[in-house]
Parts: structure tokens; sequence; C-alpha cells
């Protein structure tokens, strides 16, 4: 869409397009370094764009080799200066690599890396980018607001290429070749006055427009009292949000139905959604951590979805079986012990094994939750590591609170349905007919991942 | 669709003010320098220029005269850089431009300079003859005039315009045109004489200086007289550090003297540079020249794929395409281009070509009447005489041969490591 639009302005140029050439040449070689000047530290986004020819240039080379290589590039290319003095640019471990389709079948390479370096009050901050000196390609260094400092820069603050994304062809301005910034800092609330993009004037922007979640985790750090505000936060937000679709309500409450839960057993399933749901975040966080570096997390997801729609799936198709299976008992029970005490129907069929309800705790909260794996990842981006964690816990206990409080009223219905009208029939349908929902959350779960991975 | 347009766009961008340097030989087509639409304000970078000239748009956005300039600043830059992102604005301004005043001479020469650039040379012939029929006063139209009549073959019409283009205005385009004009006709003194007047009549900007200080490079080689090469093309590095152009022409003088590995390493950096595809083909020959077999595929592979982005963003029957595609791919899909070539553009280059693919694809009697069509002119071009003595061998000519052979020795300090390969196999 975004380069139909573009297109759109290059006026109505030769014939019609296959998708993929890159906006700035085969040749291009584009990189972008996000600047974030803090009062103790300085952080730096380096992301790479490489088109078709030069990543056909390094082909037969492994992903981690040419990770290995950008970043010495980056290491080598990329300094940094405070108040007139060199100071190094520490790489972070890892970094991202992946090599999005380009055009005429051939790939291209995307490179994300962070660097930092602690620094005290600094006054004059200079970042210079001399990676793929002589290249063609975007160049361009953006400043984006940091902790506590009050930036004035001699770059702008809006990055119009998204990341590398996009590319902008206006007639009357020229392809971005700066690829160093100055920064004059002062202490301040997190702000970052710049020129506009075209040059004709200055803008500040504070933390709140950029980054939303950094400012978030910053004034939640800055003071306790907020910090409970925040935990409440992410409880009530944890109790709205199992509200919305896609969170095992249904199939906990189906479940307490099919199989004749009690209040303590909706309770301990509460119990174990929050836990599984908070295990499930912070697994889900590491091994996207750990995946991050050779797979981009908008690519990863989808396949974690795809992951829980068949658990839910498998979950659902092992009760159902356990219920057609126990049916089948039951009615051969019946032949040989008629008559027998009729009791025998509120524990016996449907009782509810610590294990089966563990399971179906699980189950529930294994279901990523995009939100809290972004609260977490965030978190992390911002170095609140322990903050992100907490918050987790609280979220998910938010989460539980809502399900917990579902599954009491679904059991109590329940038991006053069942008192009112005993029809054995209903009864012995309804299990079955709830895990068939099961089946059916499963199925619709797997079937939105599915197109995503295809 | 942008992404297909700017691969387009970039193709060209680069096709004739450099990619063609390296051409086979030392050919070079129409020197591009000329078209600039008004002198640029003496000292001003080409940065200076175009930011100038944005303003000046911004001011007044109806004015086509703006647009034009800045068209011929961009196009200025694609040519210091190459990068496409100038020529798909260049393009879009020059459309701006002839919106407001369809009959503006100066936005039409401009958008001639475009399409020959882009090897459509029929529509740049015919922009350049209209804006002089509009404007016949001005000097501006000829230098697309005479480099579409060169390209299409019709040499004596390109005789007429080039005088005329002279005799108004003997500057730095106009001499280097004359050259190249002699130099097709076989008159090496009388190319290298002109191009050292382009020399001292000096350009514009850094960049045309370094332009014509490579061409006059090349002709030195062709003269066998590498160490006066050598000195020229350090003349365009110093007008111009890093000039790619400069930089292949001088690992072809360490091709000529037999230093290969100075030669790959040389041709190596400017291919991770600016991998145009006649840097890269020019890597892979001293890589196989040099026996480093391995090295050499990876660098053909990459001129096919680049090619194919070429085929796909539409372009394809293009001379040094067929060439490659003769020398390293399908004679026969060699035969097919040139004949597309000579069919667009039936000029000795397209001859050559054509001969050589067929010679390639095992045909070298239907080869010898194009060896003769691309050396009717009178050229001493030394690949044109390589390919015309290999073809004569092969047809069972052998005094022709011998003939055509010795003359390609004499200029092969401009022969790419293939060409000069295969002369040594026909020695033998």
């Amino acid at each position: 869409m975004r380069r139909a639009l573009l297109a759109a302005g290059l006026a109505l140029l030769i014939l019609a397009a296959p998708a993929g050439a890159h906006p700035l040449g085969n040749f291009s070689i584009n990189h972008l370094d996000v600047v974030r000047v803090s009062s103790d530290r300085v952080d730096v986004r380096y992301v790479l764009d490489q088109a078709e020819i030069p990543t056909f240039q390094e082909r037969g080379v492994s992903p981690a080799r040419v990770l290995a290589r950008k970043r010495a590039d980056v290491a080598q290319g990329l300094s940094l200066t405070v108040d007139g003095r060199r100071v190094p640019l520490r790489l972070r471990p890892g970094g991202r690599i992946a090599f999005p389709k380009g055009q005429g079948g051939l790939r291209t390479t995307r490179v994300e890396l962070l660097l930092s370096a602690r620094v005290a009050g600094p006054r004059a901050v200079t970042v210079r980018d001399d990676t793929y000196p002589g290249r063609v390609g975007w160049k361009a260094v953006v400043a984006e607001p940091g902790r506590r400092t009050a930036v004035r820069s001699d770059v702008t603050a809006d990055d119009p290429t998204e990341r590398l994304r996009r590319y902008p062809t206006a007639l009357l301005s020229s392809p971005a070749d700066r690829p160093s910034a100055r920064l004059a800092v002062a202490p301040g609330a997190g702000t970052v006055s710049a020129p506009r993009a075209d040059g004709a004037a200055r803008t500040t922007r504070d933390r709140g427009g950029g980054d939303r979640f950094a400012s978030v985790f910053e004034r939640a750090a800055a003071g306790r009292g907020v910090l409970v505000l925040f935990l409440l936060a992410a409880f009530g937000w944890g109790a709205l949000h199992a509200l919305s679709p896609g969170h095992g309500k249904a199939m906990v409450a189906a479940y307490l139905v099919g199989a004749h839960g009690r209040s303590r057993h909706a309770v301990a399933l509460g119990a174990t959604v929050t836990v599984t749901h908070t295990i499930g975040v912070f697994a889900l966080g590491l091994v996207t951590l750990a995946l991050s570096q050779y797979v981009l997390p908008e690519r990863l997801y989808p396949w974690l979805n795809l992951v829980s729609g068949l658990l839910v799936l498998g979950v659902g198709a092992a009760v159902l079986r356990g219920r057609l299976r126990h049916r089948r008992a039951h009615g051969h029970h019946h032949h040989h012990e008629h008559g027998h005490d009729h009791h025998h129907h509120h524990h016996g069929p449907s009782e509810l094994r610590p294990r089966a309800l563990v399971a179906m705790g699980v189950s529930a909260g294994l279901i990523p939750c995009p939100s809290a794996l972004v609260v977490l990842l965030g978190a992390i981006a911002q170095h609140q590591i322990a903050l992100g964690l907490l918050l987790i816990c609280a979220f998910s206990a938010g989460l539980a609170a809502t399900l917990t409080a579902l599954g009491l009223v679904v059991v109590h219905v329940a038991r006053l349905t069942t008192r009112v009208r005993l029809d054995g029939r209903a009864v012995a349908v309804l299990p079955a007919l709830s895990s068939l929902a099961i089946v059916c959350v499963g199925l619709v779960l797997t079937a939105q991942a599915v197109p995503k991975v295809v | 669709m942008p992404r297909f347009l700017i691969a387009f766009l970039a193709t060209f961008a680069v096709a004739l003010p450099v990619a063609v340097l390296m051409a086979r030989g030392g050919s070079h087509a129409a020197p591009a320098p000329a078209a600039l639409p008004a002198a640029p304000r003496p000292g001003a970078s080409t940065d200076e220029r175009v930011r100038a000239l944005q303003a000046t748009v911004r001011a007044a956005p109806r004015r086509a005269e703006g647009w034009t300039l800045l068209a011929g600043a961009y196009l200025q830059k694609v040519r210091e850089t190459a990068d496409a992102g100038f020529y798909v604005r260049a393009q879009g301004a020059v459309d701006r431009a002839l919106a407001l005043r369809p009959e503006d001479p100066a936005a039409l020469t401009q958008r001639s300079a475009l399409e020959l650039s882009r090897h459509d040379f029929r529509a740049g012939l015919a922009d350049a003859r209209r804006a002089r029929a509009l404007a016949p006063a001005v000097v501006q139209p000829f230098g697309a005039l005479v480099d579409g009549l060169v390209e299409l073959g019709r040499y004596r019409a390109a005789r007429r315009a080039l005088q005329e283009m002279v005799d108004r205005k003997p500057d730095l385009a106009a001499y280097a045109r004359v050259s190249y004009f002699r130099e097709l006709h076989g008159d090496l003194p009388g190319a290298l004489a002109a191009m050292r007047l382009a020399v001292s009549a000096g350009g514009a900007v850094p960049e045309q200086d370094a332009y014509v200080r490579t061409l006059l490079g090349n002709l030195e080689l062709q003269r066998g007289d590498v160490a006066a090469a050598v000195r020229a093309y350090r003349g365009a590095l110093a007008a111009e550090p890093g000039y790619p152009a400069a930089e292949a022409g001088r690992a072809q003088a360490d091709v000529a003297r037999g230093r290969l590995r100075p030669a790959i390493a040389r041709l190596a950096r400017v291919a991770t540079r600016l991998p145009l595809p006649a840097y890269v083909l020019a890597l892979g020959e001293a890589q196989a020249a040099a026996g480093r077999r391995a090295a050499a595929a990876r660098s053909f592979a990459l001129v096919r794929a680049e090619i194919a982005l070429q085929r796909r963003a539409g372009v394809d029957a293009d001379v040094e395409t067929a060439v490659f595609e003769a020398d390293h791919g399908s004679a026969a899909r060699g035969v097919r281009l040139a004949r597309r070539a000579w069919d667009s553009a039936p000029s000795v280059r397209s001859a050559d070509a054509l001969g050589w693919a067929l010679y390639r694809a095992g045909r070298p009697r239907a080869a010898l009447a194009w060896a003769r069509r691309a050396l009717a002119l009178g050229s001493r071009d030394p690949a044109f005489l390589a390919h015309a003595g290999l073809i004569a061998r092969a047809a069972g000519r052998p005094n022709l041969a011998a003939r055509r052979l010795a003359g390609a020795r004499a200029g092969e300090a401009a022969l790419g490591a293939g060409l000069r390969a295969a002369l040594a196999e026909a020695r033998s």
C-alpha cells in the first residue's frame, strides 16, 4: 500500500510494477542511527537496509557471519564524541538480522544493532556514522528524546523512512546523506528540539511522542507511589484484558460446566492460569530475545500463535475424547449395575482430577498475550527488567482474577440449573458440547494463525 | 511500483556516463556532460546548486525554468553518486517543467538527456530535434542531438551537427564528442588531441573534469602508452577522489602491465563500492585470467543477477548485455539481444556485438559481414579488431585474420583480460 502511494508521487512512468525493486536502487546500502541522549548514557540504534546486489555479493555466507561482519563494520565505523572526547560506543550482544524478499527473486538484508555508552552529564554530543563510505544509499541520524535531558539537535527528530522501510521521493528533497549529528544537551525532562525535515522550522518533541512505553517505565521507576499506581494499573489492565476475545474465558467456562466444577476448582484454575501465563510470557520473552538474533519478532509471532492454537486444539480434542470414552464406559456400566445410586452422576463421571485441572489452566494461560509480551520486551529494551517482571505478574493476576470470577459465576449458575431441572440427557450432552467448544476455539486460533505463517 | 521504477532508472542512470566507459576496448559512447542547461555559478558545488534550486522552485513552483535547472542538477548528482534516488527526482522535475510548458526547449533538451541515458535513443533524438527547431540559436540541444545520431548510426548527420556545435561553442562537451567521433573513425591521434582540448577547456564541476581525464586515459591505453594513461587516471582521481571509472582505468593499466593481482584488488574495491555490471565483469575476467575460477564464477553470477534485475525492470537489448551473454552465458541469447540492439540502434557498436555473438554461437561466416560493418568507419578499436580477427580466423580467412589481429595487438593495452587471453590463444 505504501509502495503504491509512493508510486503515485512518481507519476505515470513506465509499465506495471513487479513488487520488490529497492526504492533506492539495487545497489544501495542504507543506514540510520537513532540516537537518544540521557543524563547518564547515550543509546544508538543502528538500522541497516541493504539492497539486492550487496546482499547477493554476500551470498553463501551464513546469517550469523553476516551479522558478525556488520557488527564489526559498525563497531569500526560508528563514533561518539562527548564534550570533545572520544567515548567508546559498546555494541550490545546479538542484534537482529533478516533477509526480506526483494526484486527478481533476490533477498535484501536488514540488520538492527544496539549500542550504548556510559556518560555523565553530557553537554555536547557528536555521533558520526562512517559505515559503508562512498556507497549509495539513504544515510541519516535522527535524535530521539532521552531521559532527564533537553537536547537541541542539528538533525531532524523525525524518521520519514519508518526505520528504513520506505523512502520519500519528494521532488524537492534530496535523499538523506547526512550520517552525523551534533547535539547540545542540557538537563531537562526528556525533550528534543530539532529542525523539521524540510529545514523550515524547529519542532520540540518529548518522550511521549515517540516512545510511550519508555516514558511509562521511566515515570514508574522514578517514584514509589507511582510504582504502586502502575501495579494497580497493570492488574486492572489484565482484568479488563481477560474480557477481550482469545483469552480462554469461553474455554474455561465451558470446561467448568462440562466437568461440573466447584468453586475451589474455579479458584484453582484461576491460580494456574496466573502462574502459567506469567511463566509463559517470561519464557516467550526469553525465546523471543534469543530468536530475534536470527528472526524479526514480527516474523516470529505468527508461529507462536500457531503453536498456541494447535495446543488448545489438542487440549480440546483430549477432553472430547475423554468425554466420549467415558460415555461409552458409562453406558456399559449402566448395563451391569442398573439401579445403582444416582448420586454418582455428580462426581463419578465428571470427577475433576487435579491433573486435568492443571492441564486446562496451563492451556488457558499459555496462549501468548501480545500485550503482556510487549510490556516485557519494552521493559527489557528500557533496561527496566525488574519493573517489567513485576508488571507482568500484576497483569497476570488481573487476568486470573477475571477468569476466576467468571469461573465462579459459571459454576454457581450451572449448579442452579442442575438443581432446577435435572435432565440426565442434557447434563450428559453438555460436557461433550463444552469440549467441542474448546476444539472450536482451538480451530479458530489455528485458522487465524495459519495464513500468516504460510 | 516505485521499486520497479527506480530499479529501471538506476540501471540507466549510470549506463552512459559510467558503465560504457569500461565497456570492452574502452569504447565510450556519448560523453554526457553536455546537457547542462545553464552554466552553474562558478565555484558552486553540485550540492549547493541542488539546494539553491530546490529553494528557487519552492518559491516559484509554477515556473518551468526552475524545474528544468533542478532536473539538470539532479542528473549531475546521478553522475557523481550513481544514486538512483536522484534519477527519479530528475525525471519528476523534467515532467513538471514540461507539464508547465510543453514546448520549452530547455526542458525538452533535459528530457532528451534522460532518454539517452536510458538508451531510448530514438525518443532522445526526437526531443533534441524538437528543442533545436524551437530554439535554433541555442547550442544546448546539440549535445543530445549528436549523441542520439551517433548511437543510431547516422554518422553523416552526426558529423554536421557536431561541426556546428564546435563552431558555436568549443567547450568540454563539444571537444569530448569530437574525440569520440574521431575515435570511431580510426583517427586515434585526432581523438587524443580533441580529448586534451576537452581537458584543458575544463568542466563546470570536478566530476566533468574527472570524466574527460578518464576518457583521455582510455585513449592513451589504446595508443599503448600505459604510463600516460595512468597519469590521466591520476589526474581524474585528483579532481574527484575515488572516481570509480578512473579506478577501473587504473586497474586496466595494471592488467596491461600483466599485474593481475593489484588489478583484481583495485577492481574488487570498485565493485564493492559501486557494483556496476561493467566493473564486476572486468573483475571476473581478471580473476579468470589469474586462474581464480571460483571467484570469477561468483563475479559472473553477480553480473547475471544484475542483468536479471535489469530485465525485470524492462531493460535488456543492450550491447554490453549481449556481449556478456555471448561470452559468459548463452550465445544464442546473446545473438537475440544483439539483433534487438541492432534493430533499435544500428550503430557500429551494435554491429560488433552481433558479429561477436554470432561467432560465439558457432556461426563465424554469418559473423563476418557484421564484423566488416563494425569496422566500416575505419575504427581502430582494439576490441572490434580482436573480434573481427577471431571471426575471420574461424571463418577460414587467415590473411584477413592476421591483419585484424595485428591491429588489435597494437591497442592491446586497452583490452580487457578476457580478450587478451583470447588473443594470446590465437597467437599460439
